[in-house]
Order: C-alpha cells, then sequence, then structure tokens
C-alpha cells in the first residue's frame, strides 16, 4: 500500500482513535478506508483489559471510592480496547456532557455515566439524550433533585438547552423554565441521603453508596407546558423528542462532533461538511453513527486540510503515547498515577471543572501543561525497554541491510510514530540532533545498548515536537 | 514598610484536607471544649499559651516562638456563607473567591495578572507541587510549576546530563522556530519557549544560594527552601504557593495532626530564620489556610468536616495578635453542628492584597470586604 | 475419615465489626483483604489499601467486642515487615503470622504481637519462587501451602520457607488451575483451593492429589463467579468467598450446596459512633430506604452491592475461628461481617 494510504489512515486512527501502532496501520490500510470506517463506527467485542483481572489487582479500582482509581479505571480501557472510537465517542460525550465528581463525590455513578456513553453514543440522538435526563449522576450534578412541582430548579432545563442541544439564541427563558418544569420528579432514590453525603464528601460508615434513577411522579408536574411553540402535558421524554427535532439541534451537535473529530476551527471549506452532517442526522433518524460516517468519508476530512488541524487534548496525547510504548498491558502497580497525570496536564478525568466542560484547542497549552505533555509522551517514546518501542526497534533493524544516515533514522522514525509529518525546520533540527554520532548501525542490536538508546533519543525529540502535540 | 512594594512576595500554604481550629489554636479554659471533646483535645497543661484562654497545639513550638515575637497574626472564626463541607468546592470558593456560584477564575491567577499585565516576567508566580492549583489558574497567565527546583525543567528524566544538554539545544531550535504563519503552531513554539527560558532561570537559583539555616528534612520545607532560594535569587517573583496534605483527621487525629503542626511549624519557622539571615524579612508575608474546620463534636477517633475555621498570617510586617473572634462553643450559636465564622475570608484577602500588595482587592475577590488591621 | 454429612446449616448473623479509615493511624480499616483469629481470639485484619493511602497500610487487631487494640505493619515498601500488595494471611500453631504480598513476591513472618520476625520468597519460575502469591493455608505441621497465582500452582513449605514441593498448571482440567486466591485445609490435612479464574473450588490430598471438584461457572446455587476464599471448618463444611456473585456460600463436604449468605451488615460500634457525632446524616439516612430495586443495567451482583449497604461487597475471603463463628472481610465496604455456626 501507498504512503498516501498509509498516512491516510494514521489521520483517521488519530480522530477516531488514539493513534495507531505500525501493525494496526497496516492491517487497517489493508482493509480498505471505507471497511475501516465502518469497523470503527460498528464496535464490537472492545476486548480491553478484563474487569475481574483489573479489580483483583487494583482495589481501588474496586471501590472507587476516590477519584484516581476511577480514572485509571477508565484509562485502562483507553489504553487496551481494541473499539478505540467507542471510547473516544465517551470522551467526546464527556466533554459535552461534562459532569463533575468534584460535586459528586460519587466516582462509581460518574463511570456508569461513561458506560451510557458507551452503549449509546453511536446511536440515536434523543435515545441519548434521554438516558442522559436519567443518569443519576447529570441530575445531581445539575441539582435536579431540588426540582419540584411548585418549585423549580431550572439548572438541568437551561443546560439542557443551552449546552447540550440547542445552544444559546433558540430558546427562549420561557421554554427553559417550561422544560424545568416537565423534568420535574426526575430524582435519584434515596436523594435526600444521597445529597448530603456529596455535599460532606461522606464515606461513612462503609464507604460509597452509589445511585440510580428515580421518577417521583407525586413531585411531577404534569399539566400543560409550552415548549418551543407546542403545547401539551409535556414530560421529559416529550421535551426530548420536540429538541430533537430543531434545526438548531442538528447544527450544534453537527459542530461539535466536526470540532472534535475534523477540526478546532470551522472555516468556509467546513461549513458544507456540517451542513451535510445536519442531513444526515435528520435523514438517519437522529443517529450519531450516520452523521459521522458523513463526516470521516468526506473530502474534506480526508484533505490536507484537516491534517493536524486539532489540538490533542491531554487524555488523547497520553493514551496515544501508551498505546505505541506498549505500557499497561497488565494491571501495573501505580496505574492511578495516569489519572494524575492527565490531570497536571490539564485534563482530570472525570472532573471538569464546569458544566461547560474543558476550554479545548489551542486552550489546551499553557507553559505548565506543555512541559509536563512533553515530558510524559518524550519519557514514553524514549524508554527503550518498553514492548511498543522494542517493536519499532526491530521494525527500523529489519527494514535496513546497514547503517542509517541521520536523515534515514529521523525519516523512519517519523513514520513509525504513526507517519508524523512535520515542517522542514524540524525535520532539520531532529536531523542535526541525530547526526551527532554520525550514521547509525543497527545490525546486532541488544537490548538497551548504545544504538538502542540512540533511537529513543530520537523517539523522544519526536515526540517533543510541536506537531506531535496536534492530532 | 521595610521592601519597596514591588519587592513585596505573598507566600500561601495551603492546608489540604481540613485543620481542626479548635486543637490549633485551643480554648484551654473552656469547660465547652472538653465536653464536646472527650477523646480528642489537647490538655490545658500542654498548651502553648498566648494569652489566658487560648493557646496553641503542642508541635507549634516555632510558630509560639515567631508568635511572642508579634510576627504572628491569627484569623479567628475564618469561613464564608453557606458553609460547603465537600473538599472540592470548599477549596474550589477558597481558590476562586467565589462561594455562591462556580468560579472560573482563581484569585492569585488574577494577582498575577494584575501585576504583571504583558506577562513579560513568566516567573511572577511559581507553585511548588505538581499540577496548577485553581487558585493560580487564569486563562493566558503563565505559572511555574515546580515539581522539584533542582530537576525543573524538561526532561528531568534524563540521566546523562550531556544528552539532557543535547535534547534542550534541539527543543529550542524546534520551538525557535517559524511557524509559517501557523496561528496553532506559532503558539505552541512561544509557549515552548516561555517554558524553557523560565526553567533555565529557575534553575539558577539553588546555585546562587548559600545559607546557615538548616531546615527540618520533610516536604514542606523542601518546598519552603526552594520558595527561600528563589527569592534570594531576585528572579522578580511575587507569588509563591505550597501545600501540605493529610488534614482530614476523620480518624487517629490526635497523632497525625501534631504531626502536620510539627511539620508546618519548624517549616516556616525555618522560612523565617533564612529570610532574616539573608535580611529579607520584609519581603514575604506568608498566608496558611485551610478550606474548612472540623466538627465540635469528636467521633471518638476523629472529627469529621466542619467549617468556620482559623487561618494565619505570618511576617516580620505583620502586626500579631488575634483577629477576628473566637467563635463560641455554645450549642446555640452553633451553626449545623460547627463553629461558627465571624469573617469571610475574603476579608484576609483583601487586606493581604491592599494593605500587602497595593493593589485593589475589589475586582480580585468579586466584592468589597472589611479588612483587618494587621499591617 | 468421612465427617458426618450436614444436609444443613444454620449460620446466624451474629453483628458487623469496622468503619472506613481515611487516615494514616486509628480505628478502622482500608479495603481489609483478609481476617485471622488468634489462639486467644484477637481478630486481625489485614488492610490492602488504595494507593493513596498505601503508608497507611497494616494490620489492625481488635476483639469481638470492638475493642481496637492495636495495629502494627511498617507501612509501604519493601523493607522487613513491609508491604505493596499484601493479599492473605493464617496463623501457625504458636500463633505467628504469615502474611503473603503478591508484589514483593514473598512471605513474611509476624510474631503475635506483630514483631517482624522473617521472610521468604523471591520472584522467578523455579520451585519455591513465586510470581504473584494470594491465598495461604497451615496445616497442623505447620506447613505452609501458597497459591502462586501467575504460575497457577499451589507450593507447600516447611514454616521456615523450606521449599517442600508443588502441584499445578495453567489449564481446566482436574487438579489444573488458573489463577488460584485462597487455599484452606481440613482437620484431615486436606488442601482446597479457590480456583479463581475457573470459577470453582479444588480439593486436594496434603500432597497435591486431586480429590475432587466443585462448581462452576454461574450464580445459581453451588456455582461461582471468581471465588477468591474458601475455608473448611471441624465437619468439613466448606464456606467459600464467592467474590464475583457478592455472596458467600457453604457446601457440605461433598460439594453439595446448602446456604448462600448475601451479608446483612448492620451499624458497628465506631459506625454508631460516627453517627452519633453526625446526626444530619444519621436523619437523612432514617429516611432512606437502602435495599432499593434496581433498574436492568445496574442489576448485577457488583452494582446490586454497590448501593446496598448491607450486602457483601467485596467478600474476598472467609475465615474461621475455634468457636464455629465465620468471618466475612469486605473489601469495598472496610468492615468484616461475624455469623455464628449453630
Amino acid at each position: 500500500m501507498s504512503t498516501h494510504d498509509l498516512t491516510l489512515m494514521a489521520h483517521l486512527l488519530r480522530r477516531a482513535g488514539f493513534g495507531a501502532t505500525p501493525d494496526e496501520l497496516e492491517i487497517y490500510a489493508a482493509r480498505g478506508y471505507e471497511t475501516t470506517v465502518e469497523a470503527l463506527l460498528n464496535p464490537g467485542e472492545a476486548q480491553a483489559m478484563p474487569d475481574d483481572i483489573i479489580r483483583r489487582y487494583h482495589v481501588d479500582q474496586s471501590e472507587l471510592r476516590q477519584l484516581d482509581g476511577a480514572g485509571a479505571y477508565w484509562l485502562y480501557r483507553m489504553v487496551t480496547t481494541q473499539c478505540p472510537l467507542q471510547e473516544k465517542m465517551a470522551l467526546f460525550w464527556h466533554g459535552l456532557f461534562a459532569t463533575g465528581y468534584a460535586k459528586l463525590n460519587q466516582a462509581r455513578a460518574l463511570l456508569n455515566q461513561i458506560d451510557m456513553f458507551r452503549r449509546s453514543g453511536l446511536g440515536r440522538f434523543d435515545s441519548l439524550l434521554l438516558e442522559l435526563s436519567k443518569d443519576p449522576a447529570m441530575l445531581l450534578w445539575l441539582d435536579n433533585q431540588d426540582n419540584h412541582k411548585g418549585a423549580i430548579n431550572e439548572n438541568y432545563g437551561r443546560e439542557l438547552l443551552e449546552l447540550f442541544s440547542m445552544g444559546i439564541g433558540h430558546y427562549s427563558e420561557d421554554d427553559v423554565k417550561e422544560a424545568a418544569r416537565a423534568f420535574t420528579g426526575w430524582t435519584l432514590k434515596n436523594a435526600e441521603y444521597m445529597a448530603v453525603r456529596a455535599s460532606k464528601d461522606s464515606i461513612w460508615p462503609y464507604g460509597r453508596i452509589n445511585w440510580h434513577f428515580e421518577f417521583r411522579e407525586d413531585d411531577h408536574d404534569d399539566s400543560d407546558k409550552t415548549f418551543l411553540g407546542e403545547t401539551g402535558p409535556f414530560n421529559g421524554e416529550q421535551i426530548i423528542d420536540i429538541i430533537a427535532r430543531q434545526e438548531a439541534t442538528a447544527r450544534f451537535i453537527s459542530q461539535r462532533l466536526f470540532q472534535f473529530f475534523a477540526a478546532d476551527e470551522i472555516d468556509v471549506d467546513g461549513e458544507p461538511v456540517v451542513e451535510a452532517m445536519m442531513q444526515s442526522y435528520f435523514d438517519s433518524g437522529y443517529a450519531i453513527r450516520a452523521m459521522l460516517r458523513t463526516l470521516f468519508n468526506a473530502d474534506y476530512f480526508k484533505s490536507a486540510q484537516t491534517r493536524y488541524a486539532r489540538v490533542k487534548g491531554p487524555v488523547e496525547l497520553l493514551v496515544g503515547g501508551i498505546r505505541l510504548a506498549g505500557s499497561y498491558r497488565r494491571p501495573t502497580l501505580g496505574a492511578n498515577q495516569l489519572a494524575f497525570q492527565a490531570f497536571y496536564m490539564g485534563q482530570g478525568l472525570l472532573a471538569p471543572p464546569t458544566v461547560e466542560g474543558w476550554h479545548e484547542g489551542m486552550e489546551w497549552i499553557d507553559s505548565g501543561a506543555l512541559v509536563e505533555r512533553i515530558n510524559f509522551v518524550a519519557k514514553e517514546l524514549g524508554d527503550v525497554s518498553k514492548p511498543g518501542i522494542r517493536d519499532l526497534i526491530f521494525r527500523l533493524d529489519a527494514a535496513n541491510d546497514g547503517p542509517l544516515t541521520p536523515e534515514q533514522l529521523v525519516d523512519q522514525c517519523l513514520a513509525l510514530v504513526g507517519q508524523l509529518e512535520v515542517d522542514a525546520d524540524t525535520r532539520d533540527a531532529l536531523i542535526e540532533f541525530a547526526a551527532q554520532d554520525g550514521d547509525l548501525d543497527l545490525r546486532g542490536h541488544q537490548p538497551g545498548d548504545a544504538a538502542e538508546t540512540r533511537v529513543g533519543n530520537v523517539l523522544r525529540m519526536i515526540a517533543s515536537t510541536r506537531e506531535y502535540q496536534l492530532a | 514598610m521595610g521592601a519597596n512594594t514591588q519587592d513585596k512576595a505573598l507566600v500561601v500554604i495551603q492546608l489540604s484536607g481540613g485543620n481542626d481550629y479548635l486543637n490549633t489554636v485551643v480554648p484551654y479554659t473552656n469547660d465547652l471544649y472538653y465536653d464536646l471533646r472527650p477523646t480528642v483535645h489537647i490538655a490545658a497543661d500542654e498548651v502553648l499559651r498566648l494569652n489566658d484562654t487560648h493557646g496553641f497545639r503542642p508541635g507549634m513550638e516555632a510558630m509560639k516562638q515567631l508568635w511572642d515575637e508579634g510576627q504572628v497574626a491569627v484569623i479567628n472564626g475564618i469561613g464564608y456563607p453557606k458553609p460547603d463541607r465537600s473538599h472540592f468546592r470548599s477549596m474550589d470558593i477558597w481558590h476562586t473567591a467565589e462561594p455562591e456560584k462556580i468560579g472560573t477564575e482563581g484569585w492569585l491567577g488574577r494577582v498575577i495578572r494584575e501585576l504583571d499585565p504583558s506577562g513579560e516576567n513568566v516567573l511572577t508566580g511559581v507553585h511548588f507541587g505538581r499540577g496548577l492549583p485553581r487558585a493560580l489558574g487564569c486563562r493566558g497567565v503563565p505559572v511555574a510549576s515546580v515539581g522539584d527546583l533542582d530537576t525543573y525543567g524538561l526532561y528531568p528524566d534524563m540521566q546523562d546530563e550531556w544528552a539532557r544538554k543535547a535534547a534542550l539545544g534541539t527543543f529550542a531550535k524546534m520551538y525557535g522556530g517559524a511557524a509559517g504563519g501557523d496561528v496553532v503552531r506559532e503558539y505552541l513554539g512561544q509557549t515552548g519557549s516561555d517554558a524553557l527560558k523560565g526553567a533555565d532561570i529557575l534553575r539558577t537559583a539553588p546555585g546562587k544560594y548559600t545559607s546557615t539555616v538548616e531546615y527540618p528534612d520533610t516536604g514542606l520545607a523542601k518546598n519552603l527552601k526552594s520558595i527561600a532560594q528563589v527569592m534570594c535569587a531576585d528572579l522578580g517573583t511575587r507569588i509563591y504557593y505550597t501545600s501540605l496534605g493529610g488534614w482530614d483527621t476523620h480518624s487517629g487525629e490526635l497523632l497525625t495532626h501534631a504531626k502536620l503542626w510539627h511539620e508546618v511549624s519548624s517549616g516556616v519557622g525555618a522560612l523565617m530564620a533564612d529570610l532574616k539571615a539573608h535580611g529579607r524579612e520584609d519581603e514575604a508575608v506568608i498566608l496558611i489556610f485551610s478550606e474548612f474546620g472540623r466538627r465540635v463534636r469528636d467521633n471518638g477517633s476523629g472529627c469529621d468536616h466542619g467549617s468556620g475555621g482559623g487561618a494565619f498570617v505570618v511576617g516580620s510586617a505583620v502586626q500579631g495578635g488575634m483577629y477576628g473572634e473566637y467563635p463560641s462553643l455554645r450549642l446555640e450559636d452553633q451553626l449545623e453542628g460547627d463553629l461558627h465564622f465571624n469573617n469571610d475570608f475574603r476579608c484576609t484577602y483583601t487586606t493581604l492584597l491592599e494593605q500587602w500588595m497595593g493593589l485593589e482587592a475589589a475586582s480580585i475577590v468579586n466584592g468589597q470586604f472589611e479588612q483587618f488591621a494587621c499591617f | 475419615m468421612s465427617p458426618q454429612v450436614s444436609s444443613t446449616v444454620a449460620l446466624n448473623y451474629v453483628k458487623t465489626i469496622g468503619i472506613v479509615n481515611n487516615g494514616y493511624n486509628g480505628r478502622g480499616y482500608a479495603n481489609p483483604y483478609d481476617v485471622a483469629v488468634s489462639r486467644d481470639g484477637r481478630i486481625f485484619v489485614l488492610n490492602r489499601c488504595d494507593p493513596a493511602r498505601a503508608s497507611a497500610i497494616r494490620i489492625g487487631v481488635c476483639t469481638l467486642d470492638e475493642d481496637y487494640l492495636a495495629e502494627f505493619g511498617n507501612g509501604y515498601g519493601d523493607g522487613d515487615g513491609q508491604f505493596r500488595l499484601p493479599v492473605a494471611m493464617a496463623f501457625d500453631s504458636q500463633d505467628r503470622l504469615y502474611v503473603t504480598d503478591e508484589y514483593n513476591q514473598r512471605v513474611t513472618v509476624f510474631d503475635t504481637d506483630g514483631h517482624f520476625l522473617s521472610k521468604w520468597g523471591v520472584f522467578g519460575h523455579d520451585a519455591g519462587q513465586f510470581d504473584g502469591p494470594a491465598g495461604i493455608a497451615i496445616n497442623a505441621d505447620d506447613q505452609v501451602y501458597v497459591a502462586d497465582q501467575h504460575h497457577h500452582r499451589i507450593q507447600k513449605y516447611s514454616r521456615d520457607g523450606e521449599f517442600i514441593l508443588q502441584w499445578g498448571e495453567e489449564g481446566k482440567g482436574d487438579g489444573q488451575l488458573n489463577m488460584p486466591w485462597g487455599v484452606a485445609v481440613d482437620t484431615q490435612g486436606d488442601v482446597y483451593v479457590a480456583d479463581w479464574r475457573n470459577d470453582r473450588v479444588q480439593k486436594f490430598s496434603a500432597d497435591g492429589e486431586h480429590i475432587a471438584t466443585f462448581g462452576g461457572p454461574g450464580q445459581g446455587d453451588g456455582q461461582f463467579n471468581r471465588p477468591a476464599g474458601v475455608a473448611v471448618d471441624a465437619e468439613g463444611l466448606i464456606y467459600v468467598a464467592d467474590w464475583g456473585n457478592e455472596r458467600v456460600q457453604v457446601l457440605g463436604p461433598d460439594g453439595g450446596f446448602l446456604q448462600s449468605l448475601r451479608g446483612q451488615a448492620t451499624l458497628s460500634k465506631w459506625a454508631e459512633e460516627f453517627f452519633a457525632a453526625n446526626p444530619d446524616e444519621w436523619e437523612v439516612r432514617q429516611q432512606s430506604d437502602l435495599v432499593p430495586d434496581l433498574p436492568p443495567h445496574l442489576n448485577t451482583p457488583y452494582h446490586i452491592s454497590s448501593q446496598t449497604e448491607a450486602y457483601f461487597w467485596g467478600p474476598v475471603a472467609v475465615s474461621l475461628d475455634a468457636d464455629h463463628r465465620l468471618y466475612v472481610p469486605e473489601t469495598n465496604r472496610h468492615r468484616f461481617q461475624v455469623y455464628q455456626k449453630a
């Protein structure tokens, strides 16, 4: 297959997943682009690290009393899954329907929400909104347990319209109130006790108690409401139906998906793609899968215009680096540190600062976060003892009959980390770095010897490039 | 007073977990204290007396010494309306100075922006610890987060000094290169170069520093020593931040609380002595705070989350003494089983910002608050 | 030779002891992984601890009356008497306590007051070496059996750690094992192994000859889902910590199903002290239904136990004392429940 095929596939997998190892790249590219898109959109068995193996080893991930264990549990999944788009979708919805630990102090409930995104994240958008509206973590996060017949709390109603579906300007304040009325009674079991425990971060006496949805009929306002011009004794389901029908909803979701999967900014050439996604939304009965199919198969997406048009989020960067290096294939002591690492980089999983989620794109980058990001991936990719890196070294050795010039070393390493494209100045700096020790002879290399270390150092510098920070 | 305004630095020490204020500033003549704390109390004869009614717990000998020298202001009964007893939320409130809604900017991030609007000095604010506390977080405001001053910067895992230097050199080239008009790469380049520059400058601090003062062998003391090193290197840093965790003493409190205060007190004592030895005692004021106090009643082994705690402002520029009111322990005065706060923490922030840092506080702390006369 | 076969058993709930301890010392537990009772009736609880509190790793000692007597264990690390990932413990005839550590790859021996005595074990694939030592049991002759998890075998040692014999290899057949966890010995000296990933319990002679296999995968009576612990009483009744099904099952000596327990915890003394100091929580708790019905997607043993505080959550071991009491430590609830055999 051509370099073009590999480059395109690498781009798809960076976007729809967390990048790809050379093995994965070859397998996917051999299947072909459209086939791979379909396989990604229809995830089968994730074959991630088994839950029982994880929980036997990591007692904190069995109990989930604290946040770092929960973050690590999800990271294990992201690192070992064979269905990367499923995890990417969960990450996308987590950023959009941002629900945070700080107020809830309930990691199990948050992971259950993520599970719901995994289950339903590629399906119908209205079904997803309905499940979200019954998600106890979301309900408590937006105070819906305080939303009572005759004494409404507008928080969920507002954010549902403003942040989760249509966006500001497409509804009135009255619509917010009416939506809130429709969701009265949508609460969680034992809401009062659970809310007190959440507010006090109570783990006493016997650890955390998890949550589930409860509909309190006697607390539900079942009288007529007028919402977006329609009138009826709406319950939450009907509100969602009306929302799903709106063009504003189609546009909002299409834009968000575009920005997460295609490019941080929607330029004039991206607009038609957004419109096409909106069309797919309606044609397919609100199916996210169909929208993504349209996006991934669009010429715009496949063109050079979208190459590296996104800044990788911290979790993307972290997981991509780990998958390439082949770490954490079994339960490993200290895995919870990964959750802290993502937090230091600016994206604490399950702990977005507010319901608006994280500020993405260029805003991921500040001097502190950048240092943490580079230090992590540089160390990961520079470690020649890691199985994935050893794989790259063996490939380098096998692909060359004799010593490599600095140019060959750099160019081949750039290809091995995922067909990375860097600008001329960067490439020159890398070659100059590689040239310090002249040509590289990998023949007869031994684990950790000088030749392997040289490869590790080049990979370290590649991980440090500006381009590696982009997807 | 002694120092120029631009030399004045604020050192913030965060006690994470909820410091038990009742066992820090002990009301040793109050019978109610002993009634409500049958197990988890400090005996009257062990207290380091500040006056006829209150004293520090044992372990705080160095702070007591500073108190005797008039350099410790105790802010009694500090808190905020509708106290939150969740660590994350309450700490966020202290960090963003926003008790009512979710704040988006850290108060010290705003301070740094006030002090250096164009971000000329990337070392205006330095955090000693990993990650960035929300207090320092403000979009567009660079803050260095230093895990270990000796190895701070890029590639701390590279043992080979020569190889590390080569790597840093290449990094500088890659990030200094033209970005071909691409806004994102431009920004990455600028940020990376700033980080490199900041790290290079910071790393010179330990080398320039000498001292006769011995710091205790604790994590906090190490960070406080790093603060002294950076201060003595005159890098223009105005805000220093560090923290010590472990204060969430629901059980086994007596032992743990003693150890923790010994760590803080001896560390602060060493820092103050060090600054004095360098003739810089006028340059720094230390704020010690925690996100809430603990319950009035103990649970048999420790105390659970409460509210209405205490804070400390320490420095040679400080007028030592008791500020605020020591909260009443009587049931009718309590707030849902907790001590009732009597001053908003933003009063203390305002005091520090206006009287020490010479800044207008209102826009930083989201309102006007009464100040203490402790400078 | 063959003990009296019971067709019924009456196990009565006695009490719950424990409370979560998020700190570095003091009464309470942090992810208890095993319980062992000394000859004089002191109850020893092994805290595995989550990573954020790893430095608090220790063994806590209390009485059945919930007096917290002592704690020992030199914290986190690989020095003498330290732990990283402790799994299980057992007393020998002299009340010396043997504790396995699956990260430090060794067995550590303490005296009954918690002082470090000795240790043995290193990582390796040879006889006597470990890759993940888990369950441990000691017979009347003070010979020690250790489940060697990733080698899928049981190893037998003298009490000084001298290797005697081993048996087992990875597989599903009789005598084969898959990541074995708990081990127990009966009065006849036969050895029982919680064959974790094979979802069954196997019985062997003192030297590893296969005698019987009990159970298989499932949620029904006599079936298991990742059984983690096993204990055998003087009558030959077999108790199994059926971890994945969040329950304890009791089988007759022939493996026939007798009883299933899903836990019925009540407030321990320490829990009551907590609520006395926190009446606001007590009040709302009183208004709550603490045994709720769960929606379909959460209707699994793990999820049910995560929301039903009284049920076992994470029962990783079962232990017996000389007075026919059963102890079940729950690693996710930071307590253990006590049952009395009638």
